[in-house]
């Protein structure tokens, strides 16, 4: 499946390159968010002659804009919320300090917002809108052409279509998922440095940030310079985390740093363990629920008890960022003594089930008996005489 | 005991009714199978009412409790899942007994002089079952139930002029809400039983004073051969036959609703969207699959409306058959054929809307 999506953002690439030299300029600007606003060509551009503009130059595209959007005098005849620290941002930006540089190949205005048929963000046709961003990005970033000469890698947006964050995005239609901009910032992107990636993650995350922050990892990871949470969850493919990811076996993240000796390794894997035993607890429970639904009995009390199993599991998953035994335990005994009442409850369904067709066997036998009774009475009643 | 016996028959006279019912016959042919139909429906209402009554002790109509009470009778009152299930499974075997009734009596031509108001009286119970599912259906508040009855109710509007103040009275309002809910409880436990217990009352009589009806067919073998009926005393032979099969009706009952207890689904929550898959209980399905067979416009008028006028039609003429139909026996071969292919078109409709909902 994600191998698809990575297939979807390749196709999305190449249309897109397709598509952005297709488009007339004039018959873009027609449903440009500055022509509606009354602008007009000569507005960026200089006129050469009749109908003939002068492009400007790359490096001059991000002051030319900031001429109208850093000038919030003007900005508020439009809009009086609207922002104008985009230039400044930019300038901060990788792509800024590139472009002033003079390094003409990185992203300016245009690239990201189209040079003519400009839209606001909130436009669902915008190249910058949530579920188009990681495609406008990726027309670049992962196109190996143009990265492999600047020294980059090509492989983020692919990587980033593999990750739990694209499926939220463009399997569930969350738009509230993570993009590029999400993470690197829009107009100011740069990549986040090493001690910084935990309040990046932590917009969303938080809890797990505030137990990491408070365990002893964090002292550890700063001082060697680890990435802090890419260490163990890597930051473009970032998939679905799983309990075996906890361990010391080969495959699992503790295992870049732990090995199976030491007092670390025993701490590792009793909280293994208690995720494995909690899991195993919460998977029994659904069978055993499931198998009473099945069978026509109602079982929300159990129903209850397993959602409520589930959400102290998820707890108990968020608690492992302890690195801790406590207060991890205490979540996972509560979440498997929850499991075991979804159990008991599936369980006493089925009993239940059990007593019911045991007293439908009783009464039927008993109709069955007078049906027979009543047969034998009609039998031996007189016959009929002709009307 | 024999005095007491005396004192009650001076004043009921009950004593001439038991009389009347020992030399009371009913005829007995080939055919005669058919009859038990219309007791099986009468003892499945019975079934209705003291089911009914009983949930009645638990249950509160409003949309923050229903679905809740309901919850609690299926889950902790004691055999309350059996209650529920029984008046939920009666319902629908009551409605195939009427439907059966209703075709084996058309079939067997016994709505003929001097029966019509037998037919009619039977039409309109068959019409007040009908109600009767359809405003208990949304009664667990639940979320099949509730949609099936914001489209059921949405059908209403399509009549016009009237259309729309049909649809705001059979809901208490602009959409289906507690009020509708409400409404539809006081017609289900109190507006359509008191009419369907005049009915049902009307309707027994009529059969008690016209007897059981001989199929004309049968009626014209008896003439060369009189054993083709015979006369059955009610009591005890008929009577007799009408327990053993009330006591299938119970033996099947008892087990649907030990193997396949009624679903309370999830509760209702107007403002989600309406999941996919909605449709009416089997008995309203014919209806609901036409009208998706209707095209939107036919000659420039709504074809929605023309279907609901056409259906409209059909139950009217269904009431006033013994009016329209004629006497002779060509006209009794085609009340058969009419029947027949509305049995078949609506065999065919229900099982097209299943064969569409199937997984």
């Amino acid at each position: 499946m994600r191998s698809a999506w990575a297939a979807l953002i390749a196709l999305a690439l190449w249309q897109a390159n397709g598509s952005a030299q297709a488009v007339d300029p004039a018959t873009a600007f027609a449903d440009d968010v500055h022509a509606a606003a009354g602008l007009t060509c000569t507005a960026c551009h200089k006129a050469q002659g009749p109908g003939s503009y002068a492009a400007p130059a790359r490096t001059a595209i991000a002051p030319l804009c900031a001429t109208c959007h850093s000038d919030a005098g003007y900005m508020r005849r439009f809009d009086p919320q609207v922002r104008v620290d985009q230039f400044l941002q930019y300038q901060t930006s990788t792509h800024g300090r590139r472009m002033a540089a003079g390094e003409t190949r990185v992203a300016t205005c245009s690239d990201c917002h189209e040079a003519h048929g400009i839209t606001r963000v909130r436009d669902a046709r915008s190249p910058v809108a949530p579920l188009n961003v990681t495609m406008t990005c990726a027309r670049c970033h992962g196109n190996p052409s143009i990265m492999k000469p600047l020294g980059r890698s090509a492989a983020p947006p692919t990587d980033w279509a593999a990750s739990v964050h694209a499926a939220a995005l463009l399997q569930r239609g969350d738009t509230s998922a993570p993009t590029c901009a999400a993470c690197h910032g829009s107009h100011g992107a740069t990549p986040p440095g090493v001690t910084s990636v935990a309040n990046v993650c932590a917009q969303c995350h938080l809890r797990q940030a505030e137990l990491f922050r408070a365990s002893p990892k964090k002292d550890i990871f700063d001082a060697i310079g680890q990435p802090e949470c890419l260490v163990c969850h890597n930051n473009h493919r970032i998939e679905s985390p799983a309990d075996h990811w906890v361990g010391v076996q080969e495959g699992a993240v503790c295992a870049q740093c732990h090995d199976a000796s030491g007092d670390s390794a025993q701490a590792i894997g009793t909280i293994r363990q208690a995720l494995d035993g909690l899991a195993a607890s919460v998977a029994a429970a659904d069978v055993s629920l499931a198998r009473a639904e099945r069978a026509g009995m109602l079982v929300d009390a159990g129903r209850l008890a397993l959602r409520a199993a589930r959400e102290q599991q998820v707890q108990a998953r968020v608690l492992v960022h302890a690195f801790a035994a406590e207060p991890f335990n205490a979540a996972a005994a509560e979440g498997a003594a929850s499991a075991r009442r979804a159990l008991d409850a599936g369980e006493a369904a089925f009993r239940e089930l059990q007593v019911r067709r045991a007293g439908l066997g009783v009464a039927t036998l008993l109709i069955i008996a007078f049906l027979i009774t009543l047969w034998i009475k009609i039998r031996r009643l007189p016959d009929l005489p002709s009307s | 005991m024999r005095g007491v016996r005396a004192w009650l028959d001076e004043r009921l006279a009950f004593s001439d009714v038991i009389d009347a019912l020992r030399h009371k016959t009913v005829p007995h042919h080939r055919y005669s199978v058919w009859y038990y139909f219309g007791g099986m429906t009468l003892f499945l209402f019975g079934i209705q009412v003291g089911t009914g009554a009983l949930l009645l002790l638990y249950y509160r109509p409003s949309a923050a409790e229903a679905y809740e009470s309901v919850q609690f009778i299926v889950t902790r009152v004691p055999f309350g899942w059996l209650v529920r299930s029984i008046h939920a499974w009666s319902a629908n075997l009551m409605v195939a007994c009427a439907v059966a009734h209703l075709f084996s009596v058309l079939f067997l031509h016994a709505y003929r002089r001097p029966r019509e108001l037998t037919w009619f009286s039977g039409v309109l119970l068959l019409l007040l079952t009908l109600a009767f599912g359809f405003t208990g259906y949304l009664l667990p508040w639940n979320e099949v139930s509730f949609f099936a009855t914001r489209v059921g109710t949405d059908i209403a509007a399509a009549v016009p002029l009237m259309g729309r103040g049909i649809v705001r009275f059979m809901r208490g309002g602009d959409e289906v809400t507690g009020a509708t809910l409400t409404r539809l409880f006081g017609f289900h436990v109190a507006v359509l039983p008191a009419i369907a217990s005049g009915l049902v009352a009307l309707h027994l009589l009529l059969v008690q004073r016209h007897g059981m009806s001989v199929p004309p067919s049968i009626e014209r073998q008896a003439v060369h051969d009189p054993a083709a009926v015979r006369a059955m005393p009610f009591i005890p032979h008929f009577l007799l036959r009408d327990l053993f099969a009330w006591t299938i009706v119970l033996a099947v009952l008892a087990a649907l609703s030990t193997f396949y207890p009624w679903e309370l689904g999830t509760k209702a929550d107007p403002f989600a969207p309406a999941p996919a898959g909605i449709r009416p209980e089997w008995y309203f399905l014919w209806a609901f699959e036409s009208l998706k067979h209707v095209p939107p416009t036919i000659a420039g008028i709504n074809g929605e409306l023309i279907a609901v006028a056409v259906m409209g039609a059909g139950a009217l003429a269904a009431l006033l058959l013994p009016l329209l139909a004629g006497h002779t026996a060509r006209a009794r071969r085609a009340v058969v054929w009419v029947g027949a292919v509305a049995l078949l078109f609506m065999a065919l409709m229900t099982g097209l809307a299943l064969s569409a909902a199937a997984p």
